[in-house]
């Protein structure tokens, strides 16, 4: 993996400034069935293509960020800040 | 320039490489090959075999034939015993019959066989040794430019310079010490233009590095190159070179024909006798043979010619039955006549050197035409020019020639008739031959092999070349060393604000993640053990004041309007509703209810929290809270104020006289309680003190500028003196806060702990509307749990070690996670794991103690003061 992230903040930098903050999966609703939140905690959809998740800058601005990134070739599709995907 | 090799001194000539200067000497033996022990001689001369492969400055498996003699440089064998000349261990050769494609595999398929053989063929095969006590220096750098330029032939100059005179930035990479490729012996190759490399070397945006291997192409465009000899203190230096472009202009190279010994030194590729030509002026031979044909055969015939060498015959490769010789080539054997010489030069197929390419996904696809696979679709944003596409190739004949036992992988000893015969067996595949084999999987990655492999596969299942295709290019192509990845061996270390004082006092020091801390003070009295020491600090706790430092807590500041909401949903306490001037405990857990951290927050005001983690979790508890506020759109700040902040925790029954000495006013119980908070000064430092009680003792935290950190550490010892201030390290803390039987996530939990398991039941509010692990605490809070972490006590002073096993039933039922010997209680007293039907009060349990069980006593109250009453006088 040595793929680039265009941070919106910092510009585009190598992934390994970033920590993967997994799949983006919003929570289930408080009185949900217990079976939702088994598989909020545990099943993740492993998406073989584009999928939208989280990324932390660490060596960089130190905020949260969210990617689409193609799973197959690493193709980082868009980055945005936390509810400012743009339309 | 002078070099040991062997216990001989050998005179090089400045800009020889190792292997040039060896050869001068008379070196014609460089190394003993992998399995036979075979020997070998110079074969390709520019860093693509294995048969130069030594050892260099205690650095193994250096290529000698691409590295720049310096002086007194101390060259060894590899692989050789006793020498490279004369080698027991070539006897294996004459097993070679007992040991066709495959034995190993077939042999060892019972382990009494392998633990018997193994150290034989440890001994036997291999490569050099890596010494564990290498003194070597690695180092990492970053390289950043628009168009990177692999390779510093004629085609690579020319793609250099022309995008640095359209204004990009350009880094050249070149493996060999001087620029110019193969147009430096070559006449084949061309020539350059007479400027060219002034205006290339002078042009202010371009960047050359020589010596430097590029051994990856990964996604978004960055390249690994390796750089021997930076400079004299390190041997090798890893850099990442990012950038827009890449051009790869790697060139081709020359690789081996098939016959019998086609491996006998004095056997050298056509190109690796003009590189000792006309490189380092040396002779390779006196009597030359050269194998080949067409044009290229002439005219290497007629380069040899100028240089004086005798031409015995020029001989086709078809016509060609073997080399003779028994440690040197003395005559080659044909279909017409056998001619002496003590030099066979061989003209191989050219291969485009196209591994970057079909690295970063481009196709490699058979060209007939050209006798080569050519790179094809290539990547984005990679381009290929020069020899390397392909456009000088026009190779003859297919190296797949006479002789069963000719060689096909010089790294791994792997014959023309280990090839047909794994093929026979029905590993028919390209890449599942390569496995069985082991073909191409040597230092030099198939480049040497790849070619003549893939044509006798090809024959010898009647598939055409372009259908069996080429084994898949992985970095690292050519193989790197260990060290060089791993890097520099610097290991930054943080020191605490106070370390220099600690340093004065005698501390024994203790690596926790990147901090140094006192474990345990010895100031002058050699002769005091640990335990003494340890238990001389805990006494002056208990009975009267201690001071340790605290500095490498995680220290976050978190204000805001919705600072206590964060909070709130981040652990399992409540903190919206803590009042100004107030410490809670906080436990954080994650969705699951795992346990993942623990420490203190203290509201300062309204609007504004300051938030203590543990020192290992600081950066997590950080990202965590900024998750937090990052899903939930909530206005906070959280800043980490760990480094600015110098922290130390008084405690003691005398603590309080201590602080009121320095001016501190209104610390009775009434107007400071436990577990409560105030900024206020000491001496004449502004701090911020939070009583607090982790080793169970009277006791304030104290946070303090980190610039004023020693003079309030100071301040404090001086005043506390005519009370007995003594300060403390970790181990005391460690055994005060287990008498307290508070547990240390992640020392004492694991990955699965939840409180309920933990005696921490108290911790989650599970009346509060949301926080991260809600719905599975409340699910954990009806079920029972399997096992529990109990304290326990176990007469006598028999410590069991961290990590012993609770045994029942002879089995291991749990484990000891902390354990130490009580002053208090006068036993050993621990946390430790054990099954529910053990964990009720007063159980006894069987814990393994250095091999003997012994019985302890099951207790979930804390061993010393279990009412409290002593942090809250």
């Amino acid at each position: 993996m040595s793929f680039l992230i265009r941070c919106p903040q910092c510009g585009e930098r190598s992934v390994y400034e970033f920590r993967f903050g997994g799949e983006d999966c919003s929570s289930p609703a408080k009185d949900a069935p217990e079976a939702d939140w088994m598989t909020y905690r545990y099943v993740r959809k492993n998406i073989n293509g584009v999928q939208s998740e989280w990324w932390f800058h660490r060596a960089g601005c130190r905020e949260w960020l969210q990617a689409v990134r193609d799973t197959v070739s690493n193709e980082v599709i868009e980055t945005f800040l936390p509810g400012e995907r743009p339309a | 320039v002078k070099l040991r090799f062997s216990n001989r001194q050998v005179e090089a000539q400045p800009g020889d490489t190792v292997a040039a200067a060896l050869y001068r000497a008379g070196q014609r033996i460089f190394t003993r090959s992998f399995k036979f022990h075979r020997p070998r001689g110079l074969m390709c001369c520019a860093g693509k075999c294995p048969n130069c492969l030594m050892n260099v400055d205690g650095v193994p498996n250096v290529r000698t034939c691409v590295t720049p003699v310096r002086d007194g440089m101390t060259v060894r064998s590899q692989n050789a015993w006793p020498s490279l000349d004369l080698d027991f261990l070539s006897a294996a050769g004459a097993m070679s019959w007992a040991m066709p494609v495959g034995w190993y595999y077939k042999t060892f398929t019972n382990p009494t066989a392998w633990h018997l053989a193994e150290p034989f063929i440890r001994r036997a095969a291999g490569l050099g040794e890596v010494l564990p006590t290498t003194d070597c220096e690695y180092e990492h750098t970053w390289m950043h430019t628009h168009t990177a330029v692999v390779g510093g032939g004629r085609a690579g100059i020319a793609a250099a310079l022309d995008a640095a005179e359209q204004g990009e930035t350009v880094t050249l990479i070149d493996d060999q010490p001087v620029l110019g490729g193969g147009t430096r012996y070559d006449r084949s190759a061309g020539q350059l233009a007479a400027d060219v490399l002034e205006r290339l070397e002078s042009h202010p945006s371009v960047t050359i590095l020589k010596n430097s291997a590029c051994f990856g192409l990964y996604e978004g465009c960055l390249l690994g190159a390796l750089q021997r000899q930076p400079h004299a203190g390190a041997v090798e230096r890893l850099i990442h070179v990012r950038s827009k472009r890449i051009v790869v202009a790697t060139g081709q190279y020359e690789v081996p024909l098939l016959f019998e010994n086609n491996d006998l030194p004095g056997v050298m590729l056509s190109s690796a006798a003009l590189r000792l030509m006309c490189l380092y002026r040396i002779a390779p031979g006196k009597r030359a043979v050269v194998i080949g044909d067409g044009a290229r055969a002439a005219e290497v015939a007629s380069a040899l010619a100028d240089f004086g060498i005798d031409l015995v015959a020029s001989l086709p490769h078809v016509d060609v039955i073997r080399a003779k010789g028994s440690k040197h080539v003395s005559s080659i054997q044909a279909t017409s006549g056998t001619f002496a010489c003590d030099l066979a030069v061989v003209c191989g197929p050219m291969v485009p050197d196209a591994g970057l390419v079909a690295q970063a996904g481009g196709k490699l696809t058979w060209q007939e035409s050209a006798g080569a696979f050519i790179p094809a679709d290539l990547p984005e944003n990679v381009l290929v020019t020069g020899s390397a596409a392909g456009q000088a190739q026009a190779n003859g004949q297919l190296p797949t020639g006479a002789g069963k036992t000719s060689l096909v992988c010089f790294c791994n000893d792997v014959t023309a008739r280990d090839l047909c015969d794994g093929i026979a067996e029905g590993f028919d595949r390209i890449e599942m031959l390569k496995r069985y084999t082991t073909s191409t999987m040597g230092p030099c990655q198939g480049r040497m092999c790849q070619l003549a492999a893939i044509g006798l596969c090809s024959r010898e299942t009647r598939r055409a070349m372009s259908e069996t295709g080429v084994t898949t290019s992985r970095p690292p192509a050519p193989s790197i060393s260990l060290g060089a990845l791993a890097g520099p061996r610097h290991h930054p270390i943080r020191r605490t604000p106070l370390h220099h004082l600690h340093e004065e006092s005698g501390a024994v020091w203790l690596d926790m993640g990147e901090w140094r801390r006192p474990r345990y003070y010895n100031s002058g009295a050699a002769t005091e053990s640990e335990r003494a020491c340890v238990e001389r600090e805990y006494r002056a706790v208990r009975e009267r004041v201690g001071l340790i430092d605290v500095s490498t807590l995680g220290k976050l500041d978190v204000r805001g309007p919705d600072a206590g909401k964060l909070l709130d949903q981040v652990y399992t306490h409540r903190f919206s509703d803590l009042k100004s001037g107030r410490v809670r405990y906080a436990v954080m857990c994650d969705e699951a209810g795992i346990l993942l951290d623990d420490g203190t927050i203290s509201r300062l005001d309204e609007h504004r929290y300051f938030v203590t983690t543990t020192t290992g979790n600081l950066e997590f508890v950080f990202q965590t809270l900024k998750l937090a506020m990052a899903t939930n759109r909530w206005a906070a700040h959280v800043t980490n104020v760990t480094g600015g902040l110098g922290s130390m925790n008084i405690a003691g029954p005398l603590a309080r006289a201590v602080l009121e000495k320095l001016g501190v006013r209104d610390l009775e119980t009434k107007s400071f309680p436990y577990m409560a908070c105030r900024e206020s000064v000491i001496g004449s430092v502004p701090a911020l003190l939070l009583r607090i009680g982790f080793v169970g003792e009277t006791g304030w935290e104290i946070h303090a500028p980190a610039e004023s950190a020693e003079d309030l550490w100071n301040t404090l010892l001086i005043a506390g003196a005519e009370f007995g201030i003594t300060p403390f390290g970790v181990e005391a803390q460690r055994l005060l806060r287990l008498e307290k039987k508070h547990v240390i996530i992640g020392v004492d939990t694991d990955a699965l702990t939840n409180p309920y398991q933990a005696d921490l039941a108290w911790v989650a509010k599970l009346d509060k509307a949301e926080f991260s692990g809600k719905t599975a605490l409340c699910a954990a809070s009806v079920s029972e749990q399997p096992d529990r972490l109990v304290g326990f006590i176990l007469p006598g002073d028999s410590v069991p070690e961290d990590g012993a096993p609770v045994v029942l039933d002879g089995r291991p039922a749990g484990r000891v996670t902390s354990s130490r010997y009580s002053p208090a209680r006068q036993a050993a007293i621990g946390l430790a794991w054990v099954p529910l039907q053990q964990s009720e009060e007063g159980a006894t349990i069987n814990v393994r103690v250095r091999g003997q069980l012994v019985s302890a006593i099951v207790t979930h109250e804390s061993f010393y003061d279990p009412e409290g009453a002593r942090l809250r006088q």
